[in-house]
């Protein structure tokens, strides 16, 4: 059928009067079906062009706090950047950074008050409102407190947002039992080290942009990543630095290494010893400075004297012509050299004193205050909220390790170790009622079974945490928290991360990127808990802020900042900083208290326990897209790296028939077997007598849906642990494995 | 979408979308066939569309003739349906639902400010698309509507209408088919 009209004339005749009618009859009939269209503004795939940007993020997927940018839609997170405005990360975060996206809206999350009706270890849950749960918290920890005291509480924090609950359990309440993971199962002998050597912290302070060499004893940086340390590092490598890396295993940094020491795993102190005596001896050290600013150094040098580079060499099964081009290159370098004081230094209950021997290496060589050298930066000031301490002479009490006498070099609060012996023995005093805030013991601490035997003898148990982690199995009731994206918490403070650039401090307070509310959930932030319960347990007097926001404020306001300014400055403030170079700290190189409280006072050498025949030293660390298990669950962190590496000589694998990308169990000394297989890594680079994997996989709470019965944990092949005895920190590099695939036990040839 | 009521032209569209949904009693009414007419009319579509309203409107015995053969023509039928209403049937080489061709044309409706109502609707239904170019000519987007007619539309809409001929002899539809390529073809 053919039409002499067209269209467009159609369209014009259109306009005649009974068409007109017949059209509006039409649409005034209300017979057209809806249509099967919604408006809704184009967006390119992956493009963020009808996102709003929020900043004031500070990031918790590790603990370094990169700052942070959000970009949301219609309320919804959907993806984390860096901010632009950071001297510290800048543009930049790591995997993880990026996918904490993922944890946000985690499915599995925390998101009502429990109450386990099962039993510890077998939870059976019910909802519950906050009242009754603030109100049960409340009235069995005071149970405890008029039973056994304050002291009958013990407390497992970490992380920014711990610290609240943690001082008011410390200092109001007057319990000494706090033991943090980040001490005495991480950084405490590094940290107490320090402070006994040049009387300052550690941290990470070196100037590795513009150093001339960098030292690296089992440092991993490119496994571990930490953004601007990263950039440190890495800019220091780009100008040219010498990098020496001391590892049984080619790690991502032994490979950038121009010396890689694979030393023997244990020995790394002698290995230190004999760099200092040779230099010593050759008068390779900084004169002037250790003249000036040491003390006691005529003592180390006699303590040391033994440590020749052959004796070294023997024990750390390197050469000692390699011992000695480590030493010329620190020294040639020097002061502009690195010694890396490392992160998580709980290796082997010797730490304490390898770190001192770092400390004292970096003195000798007079690299503090200068470039490239030990610097630590001059950040802000600000403001401070804190609990008054009401409590805090009652916890000195009861502290266990003074009552002991032992570890007299504790970092802050009480070692692990003597904490859980007591509970487990009612001796000196009965330890009744445990709260975990943000830790996870069951995978942080070695000794799972001793773990849960003193859980197990608690009158309560009270656990906060965002994920439902394997501790919260053990909980009789169970809060959930705010993640790092919806609460306010800490400040985060700092300087330009290269001291090569314009000197600026910043200041970037935690601040929420999306709402704290919703209908789906309950969650609260720690704020607002510790002060309910303090409420509760007649401590409202001693409540200095009411809010987490109001904490931020109290704490800005210290640096005549607030909230509404920095939300003005895009999340971070920044002001002009000072040039950092040139601090002299005295170096105790050797410690007269420490040698008064009966510990050597030089740094000393003491041999670990050598693995038995048929064994190899299990060591763990990081995948750099996991921080322990705290990121296992994450659907994309998980899809990157599900499953825990086993890496394995390859003449060993060679010799018991095994390949890469088998899945193998490992069992310990003592019979323990990892629950579940790690993915076999064949290589060259790792020690015969040494087995490396990841730690923080195998988490063993179904609710983690994606993590569950996905790779091992490690920890629990840890029963043998070591105490440093200066510090009461675990050392966990203590165990020795074989290999168990298709249910048979292989052992691992010499 | 409420049921905001389209300008003239984009009603026309809108009607031409209506007439191939499934036929029931709340839409074939009254002012339905007084507009068909009126549009027949103005065509010189007369006779075919005047018994229209005789046959379909007036008794409920034409209205289920009506959705036994819009079942067989465009639903379900034995041996196979006649021409069913999809883009990919004619335009994809596999000859399957969902095709490319249907992907394409949600990309199309997203670009210019509209989704499926429905998560799962296929886009490339023929009420769809009629519907899709009602809404853009309500909006004025009448470069967008050509360019959705030259793209893509009159590429598969000639083959169907032909398949519905072979296959029917219902006055109803061949009506419309005539009126939807009046409305859709390449006009100098």
């Amino acid at each position: 059928m053919a039409f002499q009209m067209t269209r467009r004339s159609f369209l014009q005749a259109s306009a005649s009067a009974a068409l007109t009618t017949a059209l509006s009859g039409w649409l005034s009939s209300g017979a057209q079906a809806q249509s099967g269209f919604v408006k809704k503004p184009f967006t390119a795939p992956g493009s963020f062009g009808d996102t709003t940007t929020v900043s004031g993020g500070v990031c918790e997927m590790c603990f370094w706090r990169c700052q942070l940018v959000g970009k949301l839609r219609d309320g919804k997170l959907v993806k984390l950047e860096g901010n632009p405005k950071s001297v510290d990360n800048g543009a930049s975060i790591c995997a993880r950074g990026n996918a904490g996206v993922k944890l946000l809206y985690d499915p599995d999350r925390l998101k009502f008050p429990l109450k386990n009706v099962g039993k510890r270890g077998a939870p059976v849950w019910k909802r519950i409102s906050w009242d009754e749960a603030l109100d049960e918290c409340a009235s069995r920890l005071q149970g405890v407190i008029k039973k056994n005291g304050p002291q009958g509480i013990a407390i497992f924090p970490h992380g920014a947002s711990a610290t609240y609950p943690m001082h008011f359990f410390e200092h109001v309440v007057g319990t000494p039992n706090n033991s943090e993971a980040s001490f005495f199962q991480c950084r405490g002998p590094r940290d107490m080290a320090y402070i006994h050597t040049f009387g300052v912290e550690a941290s990470e302070s070196v100037d590795m942009p513009n150093a001339k060499a960098i030292l690296l004893v089992g440092t991993h940086i490119g496994e571990n990543i930490h953004v601007s340390h990263v950039k440190q590092y890495l800019k220091g490598l780009e100008n040219g630095a010498k990098l020496v890396v001391v590892d049984p295993r080619f790690s991502s940094s032994a490979a950038k290494a121009d010396i890689w020491v694979q030393i023997k795993p244990g020995t790394d102190t002698a290995f230190l010893l004999a760099i200092m005596n040779y230099l010593v001896k050759k008068g390779g050290y900084d004169k002037a400075y250790v003249k000036e600013n040491g003390e006691g150094f005529d003592q180390f040098v006699k303590a040391i004297a033994h440590a020749e580079l052959d004796w070294a060499a023997k024990i750390c099964d390197v050469p000692a012509a390699q011992i000695k081009e480590v030493a010329d290159l620190l020294a040639k370098n020097a002061p502009h050299v690195s010694i890396h004081p490392g992160r998580h230094v709980t290796w082997y209950g010797t730490d304490f004193q390898r770190e001192r021997a770092l400390a004292c290496l970096t003195g000798l060589l007079g690299t503090i205050g200068a470039k490239g050298g030990f610097v630590k930066a001059k950040g802000p000031k600000l403001g401070k909220v804190a609990w008054p301490h009401v409590g805090t002479e009652h916890a000195e009490e009861f502290a266990l390790h003074k009552m002991a006498e032992k570890h007299i070099f504790s970092p802050p609060g009480t070692p692990t170790q003597m904490l859980r012996d007591a509970a487990i023995s009612g001796k000196p005093y009965p330890i009744k009622a445990c709260i975990t805030w943000g830790q996870n013991p069951i995978q942080t601490i070695p000794g799972q079974q001793e773990t849960i035997k003193m859980l197990q003898q608690m009158d309560f148990v009270m656990v906060v945490d965002v994920m439902p982690t394997d501790i919260t199995m053990y909980a009789d009731i169970l809060l959930p928290e705010l993640s790092y994206l919806e609460r306010y918490d800490i400040v985060k403070t700092g300087v330009q991360w290269n001291f090569n650039d314009k000197h600026q401090q910043y200041i970037a307070p935690r601040m929420p990127l999306v709402s704290a509310v919703s209908a789906d959930h309950q969650r609260k932030d720690s704020v607002w808990i510790t002060n309910e319960l303090a409420k509760r347990l007649g401590h409202a007097k001693e409540i200095q802020v009411p809010t987490a926001e109001a904490m931020v404020e109290k704490i800005l306001a210290g640096a005549n900042l607030s909230l509404a300014q920095i939300r003005k400055e895009d999340g971070i403030h920044l002001q002009p900083g000072s040039d950092p170079y040139g601090a002299v700290y005295p170096v105790k190189f050797f410690n007269e208290d420490l040698a008064e409280a009966g510990y050597s006072g030089a740094p000393n050498y003491t041999p670990v326990p050598d693995p038995p025949k048929g064994f190899a030293r299990l060591v763990y660390g990081r995948v750099p897209v996991h921080t322990f298990n705290r990121t296992m669950n994450n659907a994309w962190l998980n899809a990157e790296i599900p499953e825990n590496p086993i890496w394995l000589n390859q003449d060993t694998a060679q010799k018991l028939g095994l390949k890469n990308g088998d899945r193998i169990s490992l069992v310990n000394q003592d019979g323990v077997v990892s629950a579940n297989a790690g993915i076999l890594k064949v290589t060259q680079g790792i020690r015969k007598d040494t087995i490396f994997t990841a730690h923080g996989y195998g988490t063993k709470n179904p609710a983690m849906t994606n993590a569950v019965n996905k790779g091992f944990d490690e920890q629990s092949l840890i029963t043998n642990a070591a105490v440093d005895p200066e510090t009461g920190a675990h050392g966990m590099r203590t165990s020795f494995v074989r290999i168990m695939k298709g249910g048979k036990v292989l052992n691992i040839p010499a | 979408m409420n049921n905001s009521k389209p300008k003239t032209p984009a009603a026309f569209y809108t009607f031409l979308a209506q007439s191939f949904r499934y036929p029931e009693r709340t839409w074939l009414i009254g002012p339905y066939f007084d507009l068909l007419e009126n549009i027949s009319q103005n065509l010189d579509l007369n006779k075919d569309a005047l018994g229209l309203r005789q046959s379909y409107c007036a008794s409920e015995e034409g209205l289920e003739e009506l959705q036994i053969e819009y079942t067989r023509m465009f639903i379900n039928a034995i041996p196979a349906v006649v021409a069913p209403p999809y883009s990919s049937i004619y335009l994809d080489k596999e000859g399957n639902l969902y095709g490319r061709s249907a992907v394409w044309a949600k990309q199309f409706y997203q670009l210019h400010g509209f989704d499926l109502a429905g998560e799962e609707d296929l886009p490339d239904h023929l009420v769809l698309e009629l519907d899709f170019l009602g809404l853009l000519l309500e909006e004025g987007q009448e470069d967008a509507a050509e360019q959705f007619l030259s793209e893509h539309f009159r590429r598969w809409f000639p083959s169907f209408k032909e398949r519905v001929l072979n296959g029917s002899t219902n006055k109803f539809y061949s009506t419309l088919l005539t009126l939807v390529d009046f409305f859709t073809r390449e006009e100098p």
